[in-house]
């Protein structure tokens, strides 16, 4: 063929090749009318505050256009709307100042996870199997009411019971207006590292049954036992921020931390000397050294604070606590004992501090009157440098939660699978007994009795696969939200924000649920709570705040404005929540010694469940973002392992990355082992977070739980859950893997000898 | 046709046999990918192509007109007074001019020449609660990572038409300019603005 033919029917094939199937609407998903109207490619910064973890940190949310694949009416479709792009912490928020932890980063995760409930769903199997079907919100409120309304008219309206996390602010104060006016006991508030013993312990020796807020910015000398105070504990954003100061941000002052825990944290391992003393006896520990302090007058006497006089032996300069005693209570030398206390007796202002496994010991509530104590001698509580509390609003009911605040999860879930045979419905909101408790306890089994169960939570977890009706509610970023922090900041604050965004899927806000059966079951209920919505409570409550004394409209509207484009309100001009609690008489006590489950012989080691830097209580794991983030000590990702110390490994054969069984005497797990010179030998740690059944795509059937082989050890007098006082042994089972970031950890070569 | 070989009569009925059955083998690829041709937008930024069909587009630039849902006429609607901006209102304040949603063209048309087949159809989506599903006619390969932004061009007073065409003579948009790198660095040389590749590309 000639040259001028082949081409003319090499372009003409070739040209058959560009069909226009391109801009064809009939292939593409349909697109719902949009519901707002943003400029397209302009992003905006809207406040919020996150709620991945209870200190109430302020957010910026960065909210673009784009694109999004939602469902209405059964449908789906694309809708343009406002999207999320990233998190960023509130500069102006006195909290976080600005920062946020990787917990609150990966909180956008939230709102676009797949696993997301996206209508109510109605259980369509046996109970706990996973399997449910879609109805509309109309039936689901209907079915709600159908199943509240009866028990009121039965006069049976005590047998409800409504389990949550911990919330506070306003969303709080309408769950329990609701729960009383139908005339059902308090609701139910469940965290599985709860904080009861200290706020306990704060109010009985500082009066205020609250978190501490730590002025680490000013301080010269802090003394932390076992408080993750950098990673999980209390507000570690506020935290973390005061440390930087601390150490960076005053020219040639570094001050000095000491950090008192049985095995390295992530906060430990920043600390200047580190403390091993034995489980249990911090509290002997911080004794001794008020003896020291005592005795060689190295504090003004006289200080007969109200602390101090809860401790036996106060007034007379504690005789039992020598350092030769505390040598052999503790194992810490008495020297070190001596120079500690010489230490922060001469670098005020100085403050100790408690928090994490000395708490969650069956003495726990000794130790921690014994640590408040020493920091009152110090002179440092409601000082610059040293420990204060929040003011809290005292206007709202807010300050009732003192009385709330100490009772210990753990308890309340007690009494409530006490009661259980008695309960004819359970609410749900984001609480998770059937992970967080220990197996022995009898959670799943008690709550599988129970007639009716609904949830609000917008994830199917272990707890809330057990429900008949789910009634999902809108992502935090979606919904209103408020929030007053107990602890982080030295100014009252009130945390509030509107939704930053329009919901993405067929959710609703679960107050405004809540609101609408109010006013459905009607009588004192729709009197109770005369709000329509959520929004419409949090005006009448905090549109008068920063307005003036005057209340005028205008004025109100103004501020109320104000309030919402800055993402809360604060002042330190807010007066300390009514008048310290009258103090509750108490009698001295004397730090009794840990009691432990499981014989020492046949279990030998401690066990030491630890709160996971990415996964905390485990609530997060089902957010990839987090999953893998390497922790930050041992750099493992999207798994659980067990903390072994080189000698104890060594005796049992265990090389790194061996699975290992841990046994208790209530259950047993395995996992892969990580040898660290950061643990003792005769204890052994897990971080918490993993070995979920039920948590979507990302957390199911990944590691092990740690929580779930504890034994129901108690601190007696709170009730609180002593979450490390179980013994355990370990074999190994056989070989396997751990996913670490960076290599492991190492003993130095000089400190081989000594491990 | 004198051709010498047989070898070349095969190959060319194997070439015609090719181009004939090219449309339905690239509808038929189009249909295994459908899941992918569903999402305008990819979660991650990615150089694959939706089809096999929007590959060889690609390669060969070729911007095929696209099929509008809706009839429109910019012509009418220019005509009877109405300016780029009442319906692109972005274009001063985003990169991104906009195409309104529906909600714009109802607040007319739920009263203005609604015997019209077209603004019945339109009326029918809007009941469904549906957007009209309007066809890109301008943009660029992803791969070529252009961030063009109208706002500073609007502000330059560039005008619409420069690069849109005169829209008083056209029903749907298609494109009137070949809209090629070297269109728009001709320009930039021209107004002496910069030509950074930063500007553009990131």
């Amino acid at each position: 063929m000639e040259r001028r033919n082949f081409l003319k029917v090499a372009a003409i094939t070739g040209a058959t090749t560009a069909l226009d199937h391109c801009g064809h609407p009939d292939h593409q998903l349909i697109r719902f009318i949009p519901e707002e109207d943003l400029t397209p490619g302009v992003a905006e910064w809207k406040p919020s505050v996150c709620t991945m973890c209870p200190a109430g940190c302020g957010l910026l949310v960065r909210v673009m256009e784009g694109d999004a694949e939602v469902v209405r009416n059964g449908q789906v479709g694309l809708m343009r709307m406002g999207l999320a792009k990233k998190l960023e912490g509130n500069p102006n928020h006195p909290i976080n100042q600005g920062k946020l932890c990787p917990r609150g980063q990966a909180g956008l995760q939230v709102t676009y996870h797949p696993d997301r409930l996206a209508h109510p769903l109605k259980r369509s199997g046996p109970r706990g199997s996973g399997q449910f079907q879609e109805i509309s919100w109309g039936e689901a409120i209907t079915q709600l009411v159908g199943r509240l309304a009866p028990l009121r008219s039965a006069n049976q309206s005590a047998s409800l019971a409504f389990v949550t996390k911990p919330i506070r602010g306003r969303r709080r104060d309408l769950m329990e207006q609701f729960l009383k006016a139908f005339g059902a006991p308090p609701g139910i508030s469940f965290e599985a590292f709860d904080e009861a013993v200290l706020r306990r312990a704060n109010q009985l020796s500082f009066g205020r049954p609250q978190m501490p807020t730590l002025d680490l910015a000013r301080t010269n000398y802090i003394i932390v036992f076992g408080a993750d105070f950098l990673g999980t504990w209390n507000s570690p954003v506020a935290q973390s921020v005061g440390y930087g100061v601390m150490r960076q941000g005053r020219a040639g002052s570094r001050g000095k931390f000491v950090m008192v825990e049985p095995r390295m944290s992530q906060t430990g391992a920043n600390a200047d000397e580190w403390v091993p003393a034995r489980m249990g006896a911090e509290g002997v520990l911080a004794l001794g050294l008020a003896h020291v302090i005592l005795n060689q007058k190295l504090r003004p006497a006289g200080d007969m604070s109200r602390a101090g006089s809860l401790i036996k032996g106060w007034g007379e300069g504690l005789p039992e606590y020598t350092p030769q005693a505390v040598e052999s209570r503790t194992g810490i030398p008495a020297a070190t004992v001596t120079r500690l206390a010489r230490e922060m007796a001469s670098h005020a202002p100085a403050m100790a501090i408690i928090g994490g496994p000395p708490l969650a010991q069956t003495n726990g509530l000794a130790s921690a009157l014994a640590v408040n104590a020493l920091t009152a001698l110090l002179g440092s509580v409601e000082k610059p440098g040293g420990l204060l509390f929040t003011p809290l609003l005292s206007s709202s009911p807010i300050a009732e939660e003192g009385s709330r605040a100490s009772l210990a999860s753990f308890a309340q879930i007690q009494t409530l699978l006490e009661k259980a045979p008695g309960i004819q419905a359970l609410l749900l909101c984001d609480a998770n007994p059937v992970f967080s408790c220990p197996r022995s306890a009898g959670v799943r089994e008690a709550l599988e009795k129970i007639p009716f169960i609904a949830s609000f939570g917008n994830f199917i977890d272990e707890t809330s696969v057990l429900a008949d009706l789910i009634l999902p509610d809108h992502s935090s970023l979606e919904s209103w939200q408020d929030n007053v922090p107990e602890s982080g900041a030295p100014e009252g604050v009130v945390s509030l924000a509107p939704p930053a965004l329009h919901p993405l899927h067929t959710t609703r806000a679960m107050p405004d649920v809540l609101l609408e059966v109010a006013h459905q079951l009607g009588g004192p209920m729709a009197t109770a709570l005369p709000f329509k919505t959520l929004e419409d409570m949090l005006r009448t409550t905090y549109g008068g705040l920063g307005g003036g004394k005057k209340h005028d409209p205008k004025e109100d509207a103004a501020a109320w404005d104000k309030i919402k484009a800055d993402g809360g309100w604060w002042s330190a001009q807010v007066q300390p929540s009514a008048p310290l609690l009258n103090p509750v008489s108490h009698p001295p006590i004397a730090m009794t010694e840990p009691e432990f489950d499981g014989a020492e012989v046949d279990f030998p080691l401690h066990f030491l469940p630890c709160a996971s830097q990415m996964l905390l209580d485990g609530s997060l794991a089902h957010l990839p973002w987090l999953q893998e983030t390497p922790d930050p000590v041992s750099t493992v990702m999207w798994g659980t392992w067990v903390e072994i110390n080189p000698k104890t490994a060594g005796q049992k054969g265990i090389k790194q990355g061996d699975v290992v069984e841990v046994k208790s005497q209530h259950g047993s797990l395995r996992a892969p082992a990580l040898i660290s010179p950061g643990i003792g030998p005769g204890t052994v740690a897990m971080p918490v977070g993993q070995g979920h059944e039920h948590f979507g795509r990302y957390a199911s059937g990944r590691g092990a739980n740690p929580l779930a082989i504890l034994a129901p050890m108690i601190e007696p007098e709170t009730g609180a859950l002593a979450w490390a006082a179980t013994r355990v042994k370990i074999s190994r089972v056989g070989e396997g893997r751990l996913a670490l970031f960076a290599g492991g950890l190492r003993a130095h070569p000089q400190d081989e000898g000594q491990r | 046709m004198h051709i010498r070989y047989r070898w070349v009569y095969v190959l060319l009925a194997l070439g015609i046999l090719a181009g004939a059955l090219v449309t339905p083998i690239i509808y038929w690829a189009e249909q295994g990918a459908a899941n992918a041709a569903q999402y305008p937008t990819a979660p991650v930024f990615t150089s694959a192509h939706r089809s096999l069909a929007d590959a060889i587009r690609d390669f060969f630039g070729l911007h095929p007109t696209p099929v509008q849902p809706i009839a429109y006429t910019h012509k009418v609607h220019l005509a009877n007074g109405m300016d780029c901006t009442n319906c692109h209102a972005n274009v001063e304040s985003g990169p991104v001019a906009g195409i309104p949603s529906i909600k714009l063209c109802m607040m007319c048309h739920q009263a203005v020449a609604t015997d019209k087949p077209e603004i019945k159809k339109m009326a029918a989506l809007s009941a469904r609660g549906e957007d009209i599903q309007w066809q890109r006619v301008y943009d660029y390969s992803p791969t070529a990572h252009v961030q063009f932004n109208h706002a500073p061009h609007v502000r330059a007073k560039v005008e619409c038409a420069t690069c849109h065409g005169d829209m008083r003579q056209r029903t749907v948009a298609v494109r009137t300019v070949n809209m090629d790198m070297g269109f728009c660095v001709n320009c930039h040389k021209l107004k002496k603005v910069s030509v950074e590749c930063i500007i553009c590309h990131f």
